[in-house]
C-alpha cells in the first residue's frame, strides 16, 4: 500500500470517529424514544460556541470547554425535553419534525443574533499541534476527538447494557406502560436520556471546535452527516453509530482521494441507499 | 389666555409649519432598495455588505470634506437633487432566489424605491434583477460575477465588478511576471468548489490559460461546505504543483488552511481568488498560518490619509471588521448608483438609466482599483480590473502587482506558518 | 349540505382575494400560498394519507422545475411543455425509487428519501446539461403568453388556483376510493392491512407515483413564476422540509390541511421577513422558528385538526377520526 494511501485511511478513520462522536447523541434519543431530532446539528453548534466563549473569555482550552459544554447542553436537553419533546412525542412523527425544526431555527438564529454571522475559529495549537509518526501526520485535536468518541461509545454502551439505570431506560424504550407498572417513571428516564444525549452532543461540539470553524449555520452541514451515520448504524445502536461513522469517514477519504472530492458525498449516499436494500434496519439495528 | 397671546401662538405655529414643510421639501429623501443574504449560509457576506452600504450612506448624506474630491462626499446629500438625502431599505434574500425576487417586488411596489442594488449570490441577482427589468427600475450590481447576468439583453441592469475573464487576465499577467523574475510557474493546479462561482471561475481560467498555451495540470474540484478536505490536500501534496490557485468560500478556505498545516503541505506559490481569502474572518482565523498567500483583489487600503484609508476606517468603526474586497465592491457599486442619481438630478427611472449609461468615472473618483467605470451595451463595466495582494505579515494584505499600484514587492515562496 | 355552503363561501373568498388585497405584493403573496398549497397537497397523498413521511419530495419538485426551464433553455419551447414532461419523468423516477425505499419502515424511509434528494442535488450540480451550479433560466422577455412570464401576479394566482383545485379534487376522489381506504388501513397498521388482504406495496407505490407527479407540477409552476432554477432552489433539502411542515402544520391527512398550513406559513415567512429581515440580525427566523415550535408543541395534529375537533364538539357529534 502506498504511503499516501495510509495517510488517507488514517485521516478517514479520525474523521469517522468525529462523525461517530456527534452522532451518538442522536442515535440514543432516536432509538430510545423514536423521536427524530432535526435540531441535532444545532446542538453541536451550541457546543462549539460554548467552547469558543470559554476560550475567548476565560482563555481555557477543551479541558475547561468540553466539560462545561457537556453540562450546559445536558441542561438544555432536559429543558427541551420537558418544554417540547414530552408533548410532541405523543403526536405523529410529523409533529416531531415540525417541532424540532422550529427549535433548530430558534437555536441557530438566537446564536446568530448574539454572535453575528462571522466565521470564528480557535487557535491551531490549542491541543498540542500535530504528531508525525513515521511520516504519517496525526493532528492532536482530531486524535483527542477520536479517543473521546471511543470512550463515549464504550461508556454509553456499558451504561445501557450493564447498569440498572440503563436497563430501566431500555425498559421504557421497549414498553413505557409496562415499565410504569414495574415502578419505573418513564418521564424521568426519558429526561435522563435527553440529558445524556444532549450532553454527549455538546461534548462533541466542544471538541470539533478545536479543529473546525464555528458559525451559526454549521449545524446544517453537520446535521445531515449525523442523520446518515445514525441510519446506517441502525437507530438506537451506539456501537452501530461508531462503526458507521468510521466506515463513512474512510469511504469519504478514499473516494475523495481516488475518484475526486466532488464524488465522495455521492458515493456515500449511493452506498447508503444500496446498503438499505440489503439490510433495511441498518448495520446494528433491530429488525 | 388673552386673545393676543392666542393669536401669537397660532401665528408662531403657522410659521413653524410653513418652515417645516419647506425644510421638508428641501430634505426630500431618495429611497434605494438593497437585497442581500442577511441570514443563511452566506449571511456573513450579506451583513458586511449592509455595513458597507451604511458607511456609503453616511459619506453621501453628511459632509465629509476630509475625503477631498471623492464624489458626493464634500457636502451633505445629493447636490443634483437640492441636497436630497439617500435612504436605503434593506431586505433579506435568505439565500433563496425566490425570496430575493419577492423582496425586490416588495421594495419596488410597496417601498417605492427608485433603484435596486444586491443581491450577492449570482443566482439571486438573476431573479431579483428580472423583476426590476419588468418594472423598469435600474439595478446596479457591484459584486456578482456570473457571466450570464449581462448576457440577457437587459436594459436596466448594470454591473461594476470585474468578472472571471478579467481575473484570468490578471492571473496570467502576474504569473508571467513572476516567471520572468525566476519563479517556477509551469505546473499549475486549480482548487475550486462546484458552486456557480467556483465552477465558472475555474472554467474561465482554464480556457483563458489554454488560449495562451498553458495547460492546467491539476484540477481539484470539491463540494462546498465540506466537512473535510484532507484528500484534496494530499492530492496536491503528491503532485507537487508550482502554483496552486484556490477558488473557495470562507468555510472551505479556513478548512484548507488548517488542513494544509496539519498535513505539512506548502505549495511554492499559493494564489487565491478573492472570496473566502478576502473575508476578514479568514484572516482572523487562519491568517497566521497562511503567510505569503497571494490574493486577487480590487481593493487596497492605500496610504494613510487617502480617501480609501478614511473609508476603511469608517467601515471598521461601523462593522468592527476590516474592509474586504467583496464589501468594497458592493460599496463601489452603490456609489456609482448614487452618482448616477445625482447626475440625473431626478428620481425618474428613465433619467437614472440614462445617467448610468453615460457614466464615465475616472480612477481617482473611485475607491476601487478599477481603471474607471464605463458600461458597455450589456451593462458591464469595461474598465473593471484587479490587482494582486499578498498576506506578508499574516494580518493584512499589501498590494504587490501591478507595479504601478504595488506597495511592496512580492515575496516568494509561500511561507505558511 | 351545510358543508357545501361553507365550501362555496370559502371558494368565493379565495376567488375575490386578489381584488380585495390588490397591491402587487399582496397578490404575489396569494399566488405563493396557492403554489405551496399545491406542493403540500401533493405531498399529503403519500405523507398524510399513507403516512409515509417523505423528506425527499424536492426531487419531484426539482424534476418539474428543471423540465420547464429545460424545455425553454434547450429547445426554445414554452416552459408549459415541461409540465407533462416533468410529470412523466417524476412518475417514472418515483416508480424506480419507490420500489426499494417504500419497503423501509418509518424513519428509514424518511432517511432514504433524504439520501435520494441529496444524491440528486449533487448529480445535477455536476451535470452541465442541467446548467450545473449556475442553473437554468426561463425567458427573460416573454415571447408570447405561453411563456407564462407576467409582471402581475394575477394570472399566476388564478392558474395556481385551478391547478390546486384539480389537485384537491384528485385527492378527494382518491381518499374516497378503494385506494384511500387501503391507505388509511396501511397508515394505522401495515401488518394488519396486509393480513386483511390489502395490496400494501402496490397501493403505497401508486400513491407515491401520484404524489410525485403532482409535486412536479408545483415545481414547474414555481420555475415559471420565478424564471429560474438552480440546484439549491430546485433540489435543496429545505424545500422538502418546507413542503412537509406546511402539510403538518395545517393538518396532514386532511384534504384542506396543506392549504391551511400554506395560508399560515407563507405569509408568516414573507411578512416576518419584510418586518425583521432588513435588520440583518436573524430575528426573522427566531420568530418563525418559535412559532412553528409552539404550534407543534400545543397542536401536534395541525391547526385544522383542532378546528375539526372544536366543530364536532360544538355539534356534540362523536369524535371525528
Amino acid at each position: 500500500m502506498s504511503f499516501v494511501l495510509v495517510q488517507v485511511i488514517v485521516g478517514g478513520l479520525l474523521l469517522g470517529a468525529v462523525y461517530a462522536l456527534f452522532s451518538s447523541g442522536l442515535t440514543l434519543v432516536w432509538g430510545m424514544m423514536n423521536v427524530v431530532n432535526f435540531a441535532h446539528g444545532d446542538f453541536v453548534m451550541v457546543g462549539m460556541y460554548v467552547a469558543y466563549v470559554v476560550y475567548t473569555l476565560l482563555g481555557g482550552g477543551p479541558l475547561v470547554g468540553a466539560p462545561l459544554a457537556t453540562l450546559l447542553l445536558a441542561t438544555l436537553g432536559i429543558v427541551v425535553y420537558f418544554g417540547l419533546i414530552r408533548d410532541i412525542m405523543k403526536g405523529p412523527m410529523l409533529a416531531q419534525i415540525l417541532g424540532t425544526f422550529g427549535l433548530a431555527l430558534l437555536l441557530r438564529y438566537s446564536v446568530f443574533w448574539w454572535f453575528g454571522a462571522n466565521f470564528l475559529s480557535l487557535p491551531e495549537n490549542l491541543v498540542g499541534g500535530t504528531f508525525d509518526i513515521g511520516g504519517i501526520r496525526i493532528q492532536a485535536s482530531r486524535l483527542l476527538a477520536g479517543v473521546v468518541a471511543l470512550l463515549v461509545t464504550l461508556g454509553l454502551h456499558l451504561l445501557l447494557t450493564r447498569t440498572t439505570l440503563g436497563s430501566r431506560m431500555l425498559a421504557v424504550a421497549e414498553d413505557s406502560t409496562a415499565a410504569q407498572l414495574m415502578g419505573i417513571r418513564p418521564d424521568t428516564m426519558q429526561a435522563i436520556a435527553w440529558a445524556i444525549a444532549a450532553g454527549a452532543t455538546g461534548l462533541a461540539g466542544a471538541l470539533i471546535a478545536t479543529f473546525f470553524y464555528v458559525v451559526p449555520t454549521v449545524g446544517e452541514t453537520l446535521g445531515i452527516v449525523a442523520f446518515v451515520t445514525v441510519s446506517l448504524g441502525g437507530f438506537g445502536s451506539v456501537p452501530g453509530a461508531l462503526v458507521a461513522g468510521l466506515l463513512i469517514g474512510v469511504i469519504e477519504s478514499l473516494s475523495g482521494y481516488l475518484i475526486g472530492a466532488v464524488y465522495k458525498d455521492m458515493v456515500v449516499y449511493a452506498l447508503f441507499l444500496g446498503f438499505l436494500w440489503f439490510r433495511p434496519q441498518g448495520l446494528m439495528g433491530k429488525s | 389666555m388673552s386673545m393676543s397671546k392666542l393669536v401669537g401662538l397660532l401665528s408662531a405655529a403657522a410659521i413653524m409649519m410653513a418652515l417645516g414643510t419647506s425644510a421638508f421639501a428641501q430634505q426630500k429623501t431618495v429611497k434605494i432598495g438593497a437585497v442581500f443574504p442577511l441570514t443563511g449560509q452566506a449571511a456573513s457576506a450579506g451583513v458586511h455588505a449592509k455595513a458597507a452600504i451604511e458607511v456609503a450612506l453616511d459619506i453621501i448624506n453628511n459632509a465629509h470634506p476630509e475625503l477631498g474630491n471623492f464624489p458626493l462626499a464634500k457636502n451633505a446629500g445629493l447636490a443634483g437633487l437640492g441636497g436630497a438625502k439617500l435612504e436605503v431599505v434593506f431586505a433579506d434574500n435568505q439565500g433563496s432566489p425566490a425570496t430575493g425576487q419577492n423582496q425586490a417586488l416588495r421594495l419596488i411596489t410597496e417601498e417605492k424605491v427608485v433603484a435596486l442594488t444586491g443581491a450577492y449570490q449570482s443566482g439571486i441577482t438573476l431573479t431579483t434583477s428580472a423583476i426590476s427589468e419588468k418594472y423598469g427600475i435600474p439595478f446596479v450590481n457591484g459584486e456578482s460575477v456570473a457571466a450570464n447576468l449581462t448576457e440577457r439583453g437587459f436594459k436596466w441592469f448594470f454591473r461594476t465588478t470585474p468578472i472571471a475573464t478579467d481575473f484570468a487576465k490578471v492571473y496570467y499577467d502576474f504569473l508571467t511576471e513572476m516567471k520572468a523574475s525566476g519563479a517556477k510557474t509551469d505546473h499549475i493546479a486549480l482548487v475550486h468548489d462546484t458552486t456557480e462561482y467556483g465552477a465558472s471561475v475555474a472554467a474561465t481560467i482554464t480556457s483563458a490559460f489554454k488560449e495562451k498555451g498553458i495547460a492546467i495540470a491539476q484540477d481539484v474540484a470539491y463540494t462546498t461546505n465540506a466537512t473535510d478536505v484532507q484528500s484534496q490536500v494530499l492530492q496536491l501534496k503528491e503532485k507537487k504543483p508550482d502554483v496552486v490557485i484556490m477558488i473557495s468560500y470562507t468555510s472551505d478556505a479556513i478548512l484548507f488552511a488548517k488542513t494544509m498545516q496539519s498535513l505539512d503541505y506548502k505549495p511554492p506559490m499559493l494564489l487565491a481568488d478573492d472570496a473566502g481569502y478576502s473575508d476578514p474572518s479568514f484572516l482572523k482565523a487562519v491568517g497566521k498560518i497562511s503567510i505569503g498567500a497571494f490574493n486577487r483583489s480590487s481593493w487596497s487600503v492605500g496610504a494613510p490619509g487617502s480617501a480609501t484609508a478614511i473609508i476603511a476606517k469608517l467601515y471598521k468603526d461601523k462593522s468592527g471588521d476590516e474592509m474586504d474586497d467583496t464589501a468594497a465592491r458592493e460599496m463601489q457599486g452603490f456609489f456609482v448608483l448614487a452618482d448616477a442619481i445625482d447626475r440625473a438630478g431626478s428620481t425618474e427611472s428613465a433619467k437614472i438609466q440614462a445617467a448610468l449609461k453615460a457614466t464615465d468615472m475616472k480612477p481617482e473618483q473611485l475607491m476601487m482599483g478599477y481603471k474607471g467605470i464605463k458600461f458597455d451595451d450589456k451593462g458591464q463595466n469595461i474598465l473593471a480590473s484587479g490587482l494582486i495582494i499578498q498576506l506578508q505579515d499574516g494580518e493584512n494584505y499589501v498590494a504587490v502587482f501591478p507595479k504601478a499600484n504595488a506597495e511592496k514587492a512580492p515575496v516568494m515562496p509561500y511561507k505558511g506558518w | 349540505m351545510r358543508r357545501y355552503v361553507w365550501l362555496l363561501i370559502a371558494l368565493a373568498l379565495v376567488i375575490a382575494y386578489p381584488w380585495v388585497f390588490s397591491t402587487p405584493f399582496q397578490q404575489r403573496l396569494g399566488a405563493l400560498v396557492l403554489l405551496y398549497a399545491i406542493a403540500a397537497s401533493a405531498w399529503n397523498i403519500i405523507g398524510g394519507y399513507a403516512g409515509q413521511v417523505s423528506v425527499g419530495h424536492v426531487v419531484f419538485f426539482g424534476c418539474g422545475a428543471y423540465a420547464a426551464m429545460g424545455a425553454y433553455a434547450h429547445y426554445g419551447l414554452s416552459p408549459l411543455v415541461g409540465i407533462p414532461a416533468g410529470f412523466a419523468a417524476s412518475v417514472a423516477i418515483a416508480a424506480v425509487i419507490g420500489v426499494p425505499t417504500l419497503r423501509l419502515a418509518g424513519h428509514y424511509f424518511s432517511m432514504a428519501t433524504i439520501a435520494v434528494a441529496e444524491l440528486a442535488r449533487l448529480i445535477v450540480t455536476n451535470t452541465d446539461y442541467l446548467g450545473a451550479a449556475v442553473g437554468l433560466s426561463g425567458p427573460t422577455v416573454p415571447r408570447n403568453v405561453f411563456d407564462l412570464s407576467f409582471i402581475s401576479a394575477l394570472p399566476y394566482y388564478y392558474l395556481f388556483l385551478i391547478v390546486l383545485a384539480i389537485t384537491l379534487v384528485i385527492t378527494w376522489w382518491m381518499a374516497r376510493s378503494r385506494m384511500g381506504f387501503y391507505l388509511r388501513a396501511i397508515k394505522d397498521s401495515e401488518r394488519a392491512a396486509r393480513s386483511l388482504g390489502a395490496p400494501a406495496s402496490r397501493t403505497k407505490l401508486h400513491a407515491y407515483m401520484l404524489s410525485a407527479g403532482l409535486t412536479s407540477v408545483a415545481g414547474a409552476l414555481y420555475a415559471m413564476m420565478f424564471g429560474f432554477v438552480d440546484p439549491e432552489s430546485g433540489l435543496g433539502i429545505l424545500i422538502s422540509v418546507k413542503i412537509l411542515i406546511m402539510a403538518a402544520l395545517g393538518g396532514a391527512g386532511l384534504l384542506f390541511g396543506p392549504l391551511v398550513g400554506a395560508a399560515i406559513l407563507v405569509p408568516l415567512e414573507e411578512i416576518s421577513n419584510a418586518w425583521l429581515g432588513g435588520k440583518g440580525a436573524g430575528l426573522t427566523f427566531v420568530v418563525y422558528g418559535a412559532i412553528i415550535m409552539l404550534i407543534a408543541r400545543f397542536q401536534p395534529g395541525g391547526i385544522l385538526a383542532l378546528v375539526n375537533r372544536l366543530l364536532s364538539k360544538r355539534k356534540g357529534a362523536p369524535h371525528a377520526p
